[in-house]
């Protein structure tokens, strides 16, 4: 089952095409990696893929419904979360608060039944604040929760990023260099974290430079350069691959 | 995998939350016994305490949480003044009826104001809703027949259940309508509402990749601040019992600001301490030309320099019980 | 009639274009918006009239000392407020041009009170009729004055190397640092001339005005809204912005209703940034968001 399928996917800055008739699928349940020198376009396509960025061309089916152009609260909405290269950290909240920010679509208090303190809404509330709790210390950091994001060493940043992106269930994530800045144990105890969400079914696309956690962690590897596709394969053989170690060694 | 503190439906129970409840209970009381030991002088001033408050607090939700450069308080503040007022006059409503209306009138001016909001931010922001604002103020000038010109107008006298409101009465009207207004906006700040505020403060893009829709926040955001502020100016048209163009030009904003910045910005409890402050000051100042603008803007200038977190900043820090969920930090 | 108005609004025009200039000026050099930059103008005009009924000077002594204890003014504000500001958030900075504005305007109100003073011209004279239009010298000594503020702009800007420094200096201040420019010093200066330009502005158009303590308020939203309708940010816009304001002011002053020029300048402000943000010349897409 393929929960996503890009094709064709071309992004165009200017004179500059950043992403070049691009085209992959992502089975459910996959840790699936994407790879490339500096410049490769790998974030430009999570972006055009998550609706932040326009695409010039190309589709994007997600469990079958197209979702290419649509602002990224609908994309949010449909079961995709994402991390950001240079942090999506929301700085002046707690630990706490920023997953709980996570949960905005699943809490199902309205505005009225909030600012009249309607039971139903503050128990929604409550509720949030349960699933949130029970979230970080699935991720291990259940002790950082009254810290302010912004205090935060990066490595641990990065965690709360992620929990705040797997909180609300949703079914695809899409984490863009969640291994940056990581220690060696706490890039370990990530890659645990995504091959358990994928036992569960949760389907992980990733943009990463470390070669260590791609290789122990995923299912398919994706390599790009100049914004084309390379190679797609399992990562044991992408080490072998010719093209690949040029891209890199050579003109990446 | 569940935490051995939660069970599944156990409310949660944080004893700072208690404790804060019950100060503000007792708290409550008193103010209602207030009444019993001032003169009718100080009751003016108190009252007057109470409209900014909501002044100041409206003011904190766009500018304080959502982070905005809107200048447009002033603006909700006069709309809401004469909703409150011309209806009265022309419509013969009572004084809730008009305090209402003065709500709704500071709530659609605030979507107006929102709606530009969306695509433009930072300076260009401020001055579009400058000129909002003197645009409004010219409107109340120029519509003679409606508004009554640059003379204003004076309210009917204000009656309540059969009874002539005077100061004492007014008081009570306006600390419930205070209380309740500070109370919902309390509760939507610390919602998920809030957090979206917050989180588009702090990063756009971040918050719609978790389905945060900026745009409808936004624009709610811009339309509770202009109820809450609206519902101020009703308030102050029936405390002052006169409406008129000049009271709702810059000078005004410029006491909103010095308010909002001593109080903190982004601290509900900060603009209520802030309110409180600088409403006493006036009085002194009100003889002297220019003297009053010359205090406030030195108080805000030094506010920014030494304390840009407000007093309620720096109550947050020294007293961890009294920290709000979501303080802004400079 | 019609060109009459477009005369008039010329010549009000140029000291908006003026204003804006110089408070583009500042923008660019230290991507301040200056709320205060009004009372500089009223500051201008109030120097003259101290110079002269305070200290007894002859017109041109108290120009010149208006001009430069406006120059004074705007270096200090740049080193005493400004920069120790630098890097704190823009609410702050716009707060404290703000509150800066205000300060002024309370001390010209503490000093002057109530009072609205009127300043002799500086060319008297007989009123000029080219055609059906009729120029008092006055309109004209603006026009020209601006025009040659204008011209030594570009020259400046454009033509020598110290102009080129400050435009790198402010399109890059730390590549400009790297350099060895001395970009605090620049910016410094930079304030003392938006001030001075802020200050003959408000001189040119005092005798037409009179003065009086929140003739500022009133130039500060012309400023920008010639810099909003020129393109913000931009040298030539605020020009064009500042000539086309004045001229659409005495237009639908003179065709639709005298009432409404008061509000031509915040129409325009709503409608640029909500049909053309990036004004006619459009140069400076997001400023300091």
């Amino acid at each position: 089952m393929n929960i996503l399928q890009v094709e064709g996917l071309t992004v165009r800055f200017g004179g500059l095409v950043a992403v070049n008739d691009l085209s992959f699928s992502v089975r459910t349940g996959e840790v699936f990696a994407m790879m490339g020198p500096n410049g490769a376009g790998k974030t430009t396509a999570f972006d055009a893929i998550g609706g932040f960025v326009q695409a010039a061309a190309g589709a994007v089916r997600f469990e079958g419904k197209p979702i290419l152009g649509l602002a990224p609260e609908r994309i949010a909405a449909l079961g995709i979360r994402r991390t950001f290269q240079n942090n999506g950290i929301l700085r002046e909240m707690t630990v706490l608060e920023n997953v709980l920010t996570g949960l905005e679509l699943s809490t199902p208090s309205s505005l009225l039944g909030v600012v009249t303190g309607w039971p139903a809404a503050a128990r929604a509330e409550r509720s949030a604040v349960v699933r949130a709790r029970e979230m970080l210390e699935q991720m291990e950091i259940g002790d950082l929760e009254e810290r302010a994001a912004g205090d935060l060493s990066f490595g641990q940043q990065r965690m709360v990023e992620i929990a705040r992106a797997l909180v609300a269930g949703a079914r695809l994530i899409m984490l863009d260099e969640p291994a940056v800045g990581l220690s060696p144990n706490e890039r370990l105890h990530l890659g645990q974290v995504l091959r358990r969400l994928a036992g569960t079914g949760i389907t992980v696309l990733l943009v990463e430079h470390v070669q260590d956690l791609v290789m122990a962690v995923s299912d398919q590897v994706l390599v790009l350069n100049f914004g084309r596709k390379l190679v797609q394969c399992p990562p044991e053989e992408v080490r072998q691959n010719e093209e690949v170690l040029e891209a890199y060694l050579g003109n990446g | 995998m569940t935490l051995s503190t939660t069970r599944p439906g156990a409310r949660e129970r944080d004893p700072a939350a208690a404790a804060r409840r019950r100060a503000l209970i007792v708290l409550l009381a008193l103010l209602c016994l207030l009444p019993l030991a001032v003169n009718n002088y100080v009751q003016f001033v108190v009252n007057t305490m109470l409209v900014y408050c909501l002044v100041a607090v409206g003011f904190n939700v766009v500018l304080g949480y959502l982070g905005q450069l809107a200048f447009a308080n002033a603006a909700f503040f006069g709309i809401g003044a004469y909703a409150a007022g011309l209806s009265m006059v022309h419509w013969g409503v009572s004084g809730p009826v008009g305090i209402a209306l003065g709500g709704a009138a500071g709530a659609v001016l605030g979507f107006v104001v929102g709606l530009p909001a969306l695509r433009v931010k930072g300076y260009y922001l401020a001055i579009a809703t400058l000129a909002v604002g003197e645009l409004m103020r010219w409107v109340y000038v120029h519509n003679d027949a409606i508004t009554f010109g640059p003379g204003g107008f004076s309210l009917p006298e204000l009656r309540l259940l059969g009874m002539t409101l005077d100061e004492t009465l007014k008081y009570y009207v306006f600390l419930f309508v205070v209380t309740l207004a500070i109370a919902a906006t309390s509760l939507l700040l610390r919602s998920r509402f809030g957090r979206a505020f917050v989180a588009i403060r702090n990063n756009e893009r971040a918050a719609a990749s978790l389905g945060i829709d900026g745009r409808r926040m936004k624009i709610l955001a811009f339309v509770w601040s202009g109820m809450i502020v609206g519902l101020g100016g009703a308030l102050f048209a029936l405390l002052n019992g006169r409406v008129s163009p000049d009271t709702f030009g810059l000078s005004q904003l410029l006491m909103h600001f010095a308010i909002v910045m001593v109080g903190g910005l982004g601290s509900l409890a900060g603009s209520v301490i802030g309110a409180v402050l600088l409403t006493a000051a006036p009085e002194v100042f009100r003889n002297l030309p220019g003297l009053e603008e010359i205090v406030f803007s030195l108080m805000l200038i030094l506010v920014i320099f030494f304390m840009p977190k407000g007093v309620g900043g720096l109550l947050s820090d020294a007293f961890p019980l009294l920290r709000e969920r979501l303080y802004r930090r400079p | 009639m019609f060109m009459q108005l477009i005369a008039s609004g010329i010549a009000v025009g140029s000291v908006y274009a003026l204003v804006a200039l110089g408070m583009t000026v500042l923008f660019r050099s230290t991507t301040v918006v200056n709320f205060a930059h009004g009372e500089f103008f009223m500051l201008g005009a109030f120097s003259v009239l101290v110079a002269l009924q305070l200290f007894g000077w002859s017109y041109g002594a108290a120009l010149l000392f208006a001009v430069a204890a406006l120059f004074v003014v705007g270096i200090a504000i740049e080193r005493g407020l400004m920069r120790p500001l630098q890097h704190a958030p823009h609410v702050s900075l716009a707060m404290m041009t703000v509150a800066l504005s205000f300060l002024l305007r309370g001390v010209a109100r503490f000093f002057y009170g109530r009072e609205v003073i009127a300043l002799p011209p500086i060319l008297e004279g007989e009123p000029l009729m080219l055609g059906d239009v009729v120029l008092l010298p006055q309109d004209l000594l603006i026009i020209g004055f601006s025009f040659l503020v204008v011209l030594g702009f570009y020259w400046f800007f454009q033509k020598t190397r110290t102009g080129k420094v400050v435009q790198v200096a402010s399109q890059t201040p730390r590549g400009a640092l790297l350099v060895g420019i001395d970009v605090p010093r620049l910016r410094n200066v930079m304030w003392g001339v938006g001030a001075a330009m802020g200050a003959i502005a408000g001189i040119l158009i005092a005798p037409s005005t009179l003065v009086y303590p929140d003739m500022g308020g009133h130039m500060l939203i012309r400023g920008f809204a010639a810099m909003t309708l020129g393109g913000f940010g931009s040298l030539s816009g605020a020009i064009v912005g500042g000539l086309a304001l004045g001229v659409l002011e005495n237009v639908i002053g003179g065709y639709v209703s005298s009432a409404m020029v008061e509000i031509t300048a915040y129409l325009v402000i709503l409608l640029v940034l909500i049909a053309r943000p990036q004004g006619l010349l459009g140069e400076w897409r997001q400023g300091r968001a």
